[in-house]
């Protein structure tokens, strides 16, 4: 389908294969994700929430199945061709920022970009002054990343994961780590950039209040998807 | 962030610059083995090129004899009698056979630079009581100038010399109780007895130099010692001290006479000089090493601290090449930035050296010549050693998974 930014298709994943203690942490999943969706991944520690979503982002390989990035086939991709495919198409915000704290804030947000292109232009720095301005911290782009607050480094995150415009942005916990406001102002701040570019967002989180406010709650128990659908009440 | 640096140059800086204590230690730690290396090897080199130079200031490099006399006993008619023992024949001074043809011949062999003929040999000075063996050799002052520089040893009176005028060494003067304008009589076995003028006494920086050698005219020593036109060695120097031994076997095969080098003549002194650099050698590759791993082990912590944004680096499309780079550009600026610090350092201890250490006539002990190009020697092979110490580390980060990474 056009839409369709990331499928997966009886995917599956186990730790510490062929021993003892083998553990099969995935269990057969099939998902499909579209543009422009905004959904919550929820389920109890240990369920595989961050084991999927590390499949999804490319990051870790699935043992078995298959994973399509915008229709590619990524089971035939050598490790090159799949940094190149990730950096693309998909942007990262995690619980904890791991933003570099070598850099300012507009550089971090650049990061993404200078990877891409491999020396800094005055594009660059325009889009990230741009992003930062979306995220509200304008007064603060030329600020190293240890000298804001938690929910400014997280905002900071938001940025740099939409620095390359990707289709789909993963979120591991990006609340967390915040206290209540800044949870809230920081999802809604994600909110507001899927409504407005489209960008698919799937986020792990433990908060039902949060869970509540997506259209679409997926819920991973022991490795297997007992339910997705749109929001409850 | 500088528009044409690279990604990898501006995290490198980056995250040198942050690690400011890190950087600082590991700074200083090179610089300090760039600094004992490079102040080693110039003290080393001053040393030997001092040592060569004293032995060498009155010595030639090569000097050419008649060939050695030996006993040829005349055969006796019956088969199988030869004779038992032969003794050897006790060496008379000889002149050389023709030397007037072979010096120009020596002058053209490629390498020789100065060829001076000397005639040789032992006399006694007498002044009063006192009766001195001395060796004496007439000499053309010209050539031989630029074999045994003369005129900067002399001490009192002048180089220049007639017929009858003789140059003796401090020593000498001391023990005849002589000085310049005050005659002397030499005198050999051979019969030879004349009296001369003393118009210059020198220093050649040893006391048994100062108190045998004295020195004449060609023909005033061909007179005293009984060699009419001969000469009984040929002094040779060459243009590159380290090539004489082979200079000296291309004179003995083109004369056909024997040519010994200096290299030969002073064989032990050769080895002492090879210990010492090998010693030096040695040296410089056990501090190296050490500055490697110094530079290895903090770039390896520096790669455990930083393994979480390594993997998010990775994770938004860093290379693994993107990342090795960033680490092997930290060890090779560590390296550059040393070296030129520890050869600032050497420079400073090579001038404190040399003013404190002074003859007692208060020039320097020796000098010591600061060659840039060691500096630049130096700052290559830092920068490379700082690159290869690095190696580890990058591959150790660039093999870093990113989702290991950032759950660790």
């Amino acid at each position: 389908m056009p839409d369709e930014v990331l499928r997966l298709e009886r995917v599956r994943k186990s730790y510490d294969k062929a021993k003892p203690t083998e553990n099969e942490v995935l269990h057969s999943i099939d998902l499909v994700l579209r543009k422009g969706e905004f959904a919550a991944l929820i389920g109890p520690s240990g369920s595989g929430k961050s084991t999927l979503l590390n499949v999804m982002g490319l990051l870790d390989r699935p043992d078995a199945g298959k994973l399509y990035v915008q229709g590619e086939d990524t089971s035939v991709l050598d490790e090159r061709a799949i940094t190149k495919l990730r950096g693309h198409t998909i942007g990262f915000v995690f619980q904890y920022h791991y933003l570099l704290s070598a850099f300012t804030a507009e550089e971090n947000v650049m990061m993404p970009l200078l990877l891409e292109h491999g020396r800094p232009d005055e594009a660059m720095r325009e889009k990230a002054q741009a992003l930062l301005g979306k995220v509200g911290l304008t007064p603060w782009r030329r600020s190293y990343v240890n000298n804001l607050s938690g929910g400014q480094q997280q905002r900071v995150a938001v940025a740099r994961a939409l620095a390359m415009n990707p289709p789909l942005l993963l979120a591991d916990e990006p609340t967390g780590n915040l206290d209540t406001k800044s949870a809230d102002g920081v999802f809604e701040l994600m909110r507001e950039v899927n409504r407005a570019s489209g960008t698919a967002f799937l986020f792990v989180t433990h908060d039902p209040r949060l869970a509540d406010r997506c259209e679409r709650v997926i819920e991973l128990v022991d490795g297997r998807i007992v339910s997705d659908g749109p929001r409850r009440g | 962030m500088k528009s044409w640096m690279p990604f990898e140059w501006i995290a490198a800086t980056r995250f040198l610059a942050e690690g400011r204590m890190q950087t600082t230690f590991i700074l200083i730690g090179c610089a300090i083995g760039v600094a004992v290396i490079v102040f080693l090897s110039a003290v080393l080199t001053g040393m030997q090129q001092n040592i060569i130079r004293r032995s060498l200031l009155s010595q030639a490099h090569i000097v050419i004899q008649p060939a050695e006399e030996v006993a040829r006993p005349q055969p006796r008619g019956t088969p199988g009698g030869e004779l038992a023992i032969v003794q050897k024949r006790a060496q008379r001074l000889l002149s050389i056979d023709q030397w007037q043809r072979i010096v120009p011949e020596v002058r053209d062999v490629p390498g020789v630079s100065v060829v001076s003929p000397v005639v040789s040999g032992p006399a006694f000075a007498i002044r009063g009581d006192a009766n001195k063996s001395v060796s004496v050799a007439g000499i053309e002052p010209d050539d031989y100038n630029r074999i045994v520089p003369l005129p900067d040893k002399m001490v009192a009176g002048t180089w220049r010399l007639a017929s009858t005028d003789v140059l003796v060494g401090t020593e000498l003067a001391k023990d005849l109780g002589a000085g310049v304008g005050d005659k002397v009589r030499f005198a050999t076995p051979g019969g030879g007895d004349v009296t001369l003028t003393i118009t210059g006494i020198f220093d050649l920086g040893s006391r048994g130099v100062n108190e045998r050698n004295v020195y004449v005219l060609l023909r005033t020593g061909q007179d005293l010692l009984n060699l009419p036109g001969g000469a009984s060695t040929i002094n040779v120097t060459v243009d590159d001290i380290w090539q004489a031994e082979v200079v000296a076997q291309a004179i003995s095969a083109k004369v056909g006479l024997e040519a010994d080098s200096w290299i030969r003549t002073n064989q032990q002194f050769f080895i002492a000089l090879n210990a010492q650099t090998i010693s030096n050698i040695v040296l410089r590759i056990s501090v190296g090493i050490s500055v490697a791993l110094g530079i290895a082990s903090v770039l390896v912590v520096s790669v455990v601290q930083k393994s979480r944004e390594i993997g998010i680096l990775r994770a938004m499309g860093a290379s693994r090449r993107q990342v090795m780079n960033v680490f092997l550009i930290q060890g090779g600026i560590v390296g550059l930035v040393g070296s030129f610090l520890g050869s600032g350092i050497a420079a400073g201890a090579l001038q404190l050296w040399q003013a404190m250490l002074k003859n007692p006539d208060g020039t320097p002990l020796f000098l010591l010549e600061f060659d840039p190009m060691l500096v630049l020697w130096a700052a290559a092979i830092a920068t490379l050693t700082g690159l290869a110490a690095a190696v580890t580390p990058a591959r150790r980060a660039a093999k870093l998974d990113p989702v290991v990474a950032i759950r660790a």
